[in-house]
């Protein structure tokens, strides 16, 4: 998944529209999740906890190098190792070192969303070790060789009969479409991997500088068990994924499990930071801490984009997206879909090759209104499309489409000067007379304007003009007016 | 060191701080400030028996919602009644033999539960710091049975911090996980739990568990038993009679 190709945005969207599975499950999902963030948020225990913790994370982000420092000092410290990866490539090189010292033969997986911008799995494979996610959804996705498709529940797509098949045919099971039956499947198959797999590879939702500690949550214990059972754990984290103390760990990831998923606190929260002490029977032997900066240092330095950088990566703005919710994740192609994707995708991996993520989306405003750390997604996907528009330097965007800016500065100059405005008006009138359908409406347009109506009709131009009408109203009203001073 | 510098330095040219050479974490108290929790720490000191016994109420209302069995117990003898209960009726998952593995210290040895059970074919493990047999019984054992160091009313969450013979193991690889929590160790939130992490050294490991393990991943139907245990239940030790 690191640099995906180019991808084709559209027929994306197209294949999740047709897919009724996808359009089922995302309902379900947006009602449950969307709604119960708003529910949160409408009658909050603590009101100013978004804003606070949005202060905070700034705050992290303007003091980051710092932050980092006492991080990895209290992790070397705590007898753990830290690496600092540049790029992605440097930090699958070093995961799959630590894994040819440690001579591993099997890594399980804790879900992590870092690990697949990386790209690590592929080359660990390479290496001739197996590589096994353990989340359900992650699973699942992994089984039928496919991307996640939401940050949260990654196999949001699928339908029950269709992980029922694929259970058949890879886990040999007896077929059913059984959701509890189908989970003890998995449970079992997954149970022994993760019970002798020696090296376990986790993200990290928020570490805490003071204390040296990662935070990490689940509901199924998959993450536990990656990071304790194994004798090699590697925690995978991008950089911003830090708070400086304790209280502000704890509360920032109260916020991200209240925002993703309405809980008081998820089923696990675990906190670990190193290698087993003296005496423990359990717990990785060796600890590693992977700090990934890949292209993050980079929004850092842009004012415009570095509030993306306080984003909590729960998922509430894929749960309140009209776009998101009717196309899916697949259609983003990259690993961060939904709005925060559409933001983040082509900050990471190119504003030009993602051109149409910013462009997909509504700006209708509810990724804000969700956020947990009041992130203003609509204001940077405009900060996107100016840039794709006019050029820019920092992101090194070429002006996207010059025939449609060419068109835009002809409409400036139309609607700037009142003759040529009429002009064509009246032109445009004569001219869509043909194409105006028994509906009333243009369903067929030719050139761009076919693009327009491919899926919808286009309502022609007012017979009479909207000016015309004004002026007479207007002219009507003064010689009521005349009129009435005159008999009055 | 030279990649944790340049590394570290890039964050400072992009912050625009590059001048300034590396920056340490003492010279922002204001970002690394902790709270003051003197009045937290207080009002938990202060609680009266009655307050134990509403946030016991609260512990176990929140714990319906997860799927949490709370039980209570007037002392050890009963909690170990209880714990057997619990080990006759369940069947072992994985395997045939019914093994438990229980956390070292003196709240698990005052349950006699070797004692309790013995001529039932029932097998009982203590976790041993340093017994390299250890996960073999922990894999072994259908339940679990570890001591909680408090417990969080609001979110009915129990709170383990690993120490050798407090095993991170023993609540995450049975099927069934049983904590021990005794009620003076109730806490009401989890800013509470904040300002007494806050006041001691971190321990390596820590882990704030809420009820069984469960999953919504296939079209959003819960299911509980993902990974972790199916079964979970909280015996608070009251030491008191029950009315």
């Amino acid at each position: 998944m690191k640099a995906p190709d180019a991808p084709d945005y559209r027929q994306g969207a197209r294949l999740g529209l047709a897919s009724k599975s996808l359009q089922k499950n995302l309902k379900t999902l947006q009602n449950r999740f969307g709604r119960g963030a708003f529910k949160e948020w409408s009658a909050p225990a603590d009101p100013g906890q978004r804003e606070r913790v949005k202060q905070r994370r700034m705050d992290i982000l303007e003091h980051l190098d710092a932050v980092l420092a006492l991080l990895a000092d209290r992790v070397e410290e705590n007898g753990g190792r830290v690496f600092f990866a540049k790029t992605a490539e440097e930090a699958v090189k070093y995961c799959v070192e630590v894994a040819r010292q440690g001579d591993v033969k099997t890594i399980v997986k804790g879900k992590s969303m870092v690990s697949a911008e990386i790209g690590v799995d592929a080359a660990l494979h390479r290496e001739g070790i197996e590589v096994l996610e353990t989340d359900l959804g992650e699973y699942i996705v992994q089984l039928r060789e496919e991307a996640p498709s939401h940050i949260v529940a990654p196999s949001v797509h699928l339908n029950r009969r269709q992980v029922g098949r694929l259970f058949t045919e890879k886990l040999g099971i007896p077929y059913s479409e059984d959701p509890p039956t189908l989970t003890m499947a998995a449970r079992k198959a997954l149970r022994t991997k993760m019970l002798t797999a020696d090296m376990g590879i986790s993200g990290c939702n928020i570490a805490c500088a003071e204390t040296g500690r990662i935070g990490l949550v689940s509901n199924e214990g998959n993450i536990r068990m990656s990071t304790t059972m194994p004798r090699i754990h590697v925690a995978l984290m991008g950089i911003e994924r830090v708070e400086a103390t304790l209280a502000g760990q704890l509360e920032t990831l109260q916020l991200l499990i209240k925002a993703a998923t309405q809980q008081k606190l998820s089923g696990y929260v675990s906190f670990t930071g190193g290698p087993r002490q003296s005496g423990d029977i359990d717990g990785p032997e060796e600890f590693h801490l992977v700090l990934i900066d890949n292209g993050r240092s980079k929004i850092l330095a842009d004012p415009e984009f570095r509030e993306v950088l306080a984003c909590l990566r729960c998922g509430a703005c894929l749960n309140v997206c009209p776009v998101y919710g009717r196309i899916g994740g697949h259609a983003y192609n990259a690993t961060y879909s939904g709005p925060v994707g559409a933001v983040l995708t082509p900050l990471l991996y190119g504003v030009n090759r993602h051109a149409d993520l910013c462009k997909g989306e509504s700006l209708c405003g509810a990724c804000l209104d969700v956020c947990p750390v009041n992130n203003d997604l609509p204001r940077m996907l405009l900060a996107l499309r100016y840039k794709l528009a006019y050029g820019d330097e920092r992101w090194q965007t070429r002006p996207h489409k010059p025939f449609e800016a060419f068109t835009f500065k002809l409409w400036r100059l139309a609607v700037s000067n009142a003759l040529i405005y009429r002009l064509l008006c009246k032109g445009l009138s004569i001219l869509q007379q043909p194409f105006i359908k028994e509906n009333g409406m243009i369903t067929r347009g030719i050139g761009p304007a076919g693009e327009w109506t491919r899926d919808r009709d286009l309502p022609p131009l007012a017979r009479r003009p909207f000016s015309k009408r004004w002026r007479q109203r207007k002219e009507g009203k003064s010689a009521q007016r005349r009129d009435e001073v005159k008999h009055g | 060191m030279a990649e944790r510098s340049a590394f570290l330095k890039d964050i400072r040219t992009a912050l625009d701080a590059s001048s300034a050479g590396e920056r340490s974490a003492s010279q922002f108290p204001a970002v690394f400030s902790q709270p003051d929790v003197s009045g937290t720490i207080a009002e938990i000191n202060s609680r009266s028996a009655e307050d134990q016994q509403a946030l016991l109420a609260r512990f176990q209302e929140s714990g319906t919602e997860i799927r949490l069995q709370v039980h209570c117990a007037a002392d050890s003898a009963a909690a170990a009644a209880i714990i057997a209960d619990i080990a006759r009726d369940a069947e072992p998952e994985f395997g045939t033999d019914k093994q438990i593995i229980q956390h070292a210290g003196r709240e698990c040895a005052a349950l006699n539960l070797a004692e309790l059970l013995a001529g039932e074919e029932m097998t009982v493990h203590s976790v041993v710091p340093g017994d390299p047999d250890a996960r073999d019984k922990t894999e072994a054992s259908f339940i679990g049975i570890t001591v909680a160091d408090w417990g969080i009313a609001e979110s009915a969450t129990v709170v383990q911090i690993t120490e050798p013979g407090k095993a991170r193991s023993t609540s995450l690889v049975p099927s069934i996980h049983i904590a021990l929590l005794p009620i003076e160790r109730l806490l009401a939130d989890l800013s509470e739990l904040q300002a007494l992490l806050q006041n001691q050294p971190p321990a390596s490991s820590y882990v704030l568990i809420s009820g069984p393990s469960k999953t919504g991943d296939i079209e959003s139907h819960i299911v509980y038993g993902a990974h972790g245990p199916k079964d979970m239940h909280v015996v608070v030790i009251t030491g008191r009679k029950s009315v």
